[in-house]
């Protein structure tokens, strides 16, 4: 596919090949959208388990949390606002990234459709936000304009992007001139498949950190809210958003382990090798962000059962668990969960369902009944 | 129609009323004061505002405390099949690698068991989706419950679906 003039995107590949020889990326672009081989089948369970998760924000009630919210002190709300916003963020960048970075370079069906119903539960992620802020504040915009002036915000959000964008920044020049040295407007830009793949690597390491720490920080104080039956309303929400981020990340933690192992592609596992260092600095600048964002929350003080101390130690807690589940040492000395009810919070078994839907986590819709019991023929004459 | 004159005929299942099920608290002596029931409606009598009805007192019922020690996970669950002498749930030990130590017999997880044993593990789902509660199996075998699909090692298990088949060192 890589011809003189780039990996040129097509909507519809009309190559004939087998999907079970094509890597996970920069292969040959996807044709039919077909599930019926499948390279990687766990991304399938993925989507169905995603689309078994299926939720609306305006099926949460947050008339209670008005009043909440008026009763905190400043400090507090403080804290509530602030995590509000730094979860837009994040929201808003996961809703779109994943589809512009990956779709153009991915080269199976199933891992296709997984990051766009990974991309679309963000988009449901980010419209829960907006029915937050209506609900607290009169006028919402005094929330979401300032995601984009806040420095504290702005700071993290270069961190959370800049992976992203020099991934995208490159791979436009290898879609549209291929491999090779090109000067583009005066400039000189260098384009191989190696450094394409790196910057590929590390733009999913950066997105595993974005779902399995950075949302964490935010998650901690929302249910510490609820545990004194405060904005529980929005505690529902993010106990939502939790179980949807941890599916997220088991998908993008099956990629880079699949990446690492060299299962599709033994060139990409070599930079996964040479990268190591590299993930242990996304890992670790991202921890020591999100502690001091841990101290911005708490800049005019605590709230009950939290403060910024815990708060850091539970946030080296999880950077030690998520970096353990990619097969790297701990980056932090060990230690025990210090928030450990913050579990049964973040445990799906507990989010409310409707009573036809209690029984199995995927409710199916119109199901037919089809068991056939050996009684059923017991009045068939022949 | 192509229906062979001696082909069998097979007639649908015959159609039977659906059994209804009434719950205790649906019967019309248990509807007290203010509600009027179909039944008397029928009759075309009122009902009487206040009428005193002697409802038996319910046999107390000691109040449920929860389980406050944990160990309904590891005691049988109450079930109507038949046990057979000799035919016993099996029991598999399960060691840790700092030592401690608990019994599989009757829990849903293992998971389950540990907790209800006051060894607690790190979990989120509990569905085997999140990886959170991922353990190095040293010796011993699983039987998963459910398809594991959080990313594990060949050495690892998730505790949150699966079973023990035989004795358990973990870490």
């Amino acid at each position: 596919m890589s011809t003189d003039t780039g990996m040129a995107y097509t909507t519809f590949n009309r190559n004939e090949f087998d999907t079970f020889s094509q890597p996970m990326f920069f292969g040959e672009l996807v044709n039919v959208a077909r599930y019926d081989q499948q390279k990687h089948k766990i991304f399938e369970n993925l989507i169905e388990k995603q689309l078994s998760f299926f939720w609306r924000p305006e099926e949460v009630d947050l008339a209670s949390d008005r009043k909440d919210f008026m009763d905190l002190p400043e400090h507090e709300k403080h804290i509530f606002v602030s995590n509000l916003k730094y979860q837009t963020l994040l929201d808003s960048v996961q809703g779109r990234s994943p589809n512009v970075a990956l779709l153009p370079v991915v080269s199976l069906p199933e891992l296709e459709t997984w990051i766009e119903t990974w991309s679309f539960s963000e988009t449901i992620h980010s419209r829960s936000y907006t029915h937050i802020v209506r609900n607290i504040v009169p006028n919402p915009a005094v929330v979401f304009d300032d995601i984009t002036k806040n420095e504290y915000i702005v700071r993290r959000a270069e961190s959370v992007t800049r992976y992203y964008d020099d991934f995208i920044n490159l791979s436009n020049y290898y879609i549209q001139l291929g491999e090779g040295t090109h000067t583009v407007n005066g400039e000189t830009v260098e384009v191989t498949l190696r450094e394409l793949k790196r910057r590929l690597y590390l733009t999913l390491v950066s997105v595993n950190v974005l779902e399995a720490i950075r949302f964490y920080v935010s998650f901690a104080c929302s249910f510490a809210f609820a545990e004194r039956a405060k904005m529980e309303g929005n505690a529902k929400i993010i106990k939502l958003i939790a179980r949807d981020e941890a599916l997220h990340l088991t998908g993008t933690q099956h990629m880079l382990q699949i990446i690492a192992a060299g299962k599709d592609d033994a060139e990409f596992a070599e930079i996964a090798r040479e990268c190591r260092d590299d993930v242990v600095a996304i890992f670790t600048e991202a921890a020591e962000q999100e502690k001091g964002w841990a101290e911005y929350l708490f800049k005019d003080g605590s709230m009950i059962g939290l403060n910024k101390d815990i708060l850091c130690q539970y946030v080296e807690y999880i950077t030690n668990q998520r970096i353990g589940a990619l097969g790297f040492e701990p980056v932090f000395p060990a230690r025990n969960n210090p928030l450990p009810w913050i579990n049964a919070w973040l445990n799906s078994d507990n989010v409310q369902v409707a009573p036809q839907e209690a029984e199995i986590s995927s409710y199916l819709v119109g199901a037919i009944d089809s068991e056939v019991d050996t009684a059923d023929f017991g009045d068939f004459d022949l | 129609m192509m229906v062979s004159a001696k082909a069998p005929l097979i007639r649908r299942r015959r159609w039977f009323p659906s059994r209804t099920f009434y719950s205790a608290a649906q019967t019309e002596m248990e509807l007290v004061g203010g509600g009027s029931t179909q039944l008397e409606m029928d009759l075309g009598e009122p009902a009487p505002q206040n009428r005193q009805r002697i409802i038996p007192a319910p046999a107390p019922e000691p109040a449920d405390q929860g389980d406050l020690f944990g160990y309904l996970a590891e005691s049988p669950e109450p079930t109507p099949q038949i046990e057979f002498d000799g035919m016993a749930k099996p029991v598999f030990a399960v060691r840790l690698a700092d030592g401690r130590e608990a019994r599989f017999q009757h829990a849903g997880s293992l998971l389950e068991s540990l907790e209800s044993q006051d060894i607690h593990i790190e979990y989120q789902c509990r569905e085997g989706y999140c990886g959170s509660c991922r353990m190095k199996l040293r010796e011993g075998h699983v039987h998963y419950t459910t398809e594991p699909m959080a990313w594990i090692d060949d050495d690892e298990i998730l505790p949150c679906c699966c079973i023990p088949v035989t004795p358990l060192l973990l870490q």
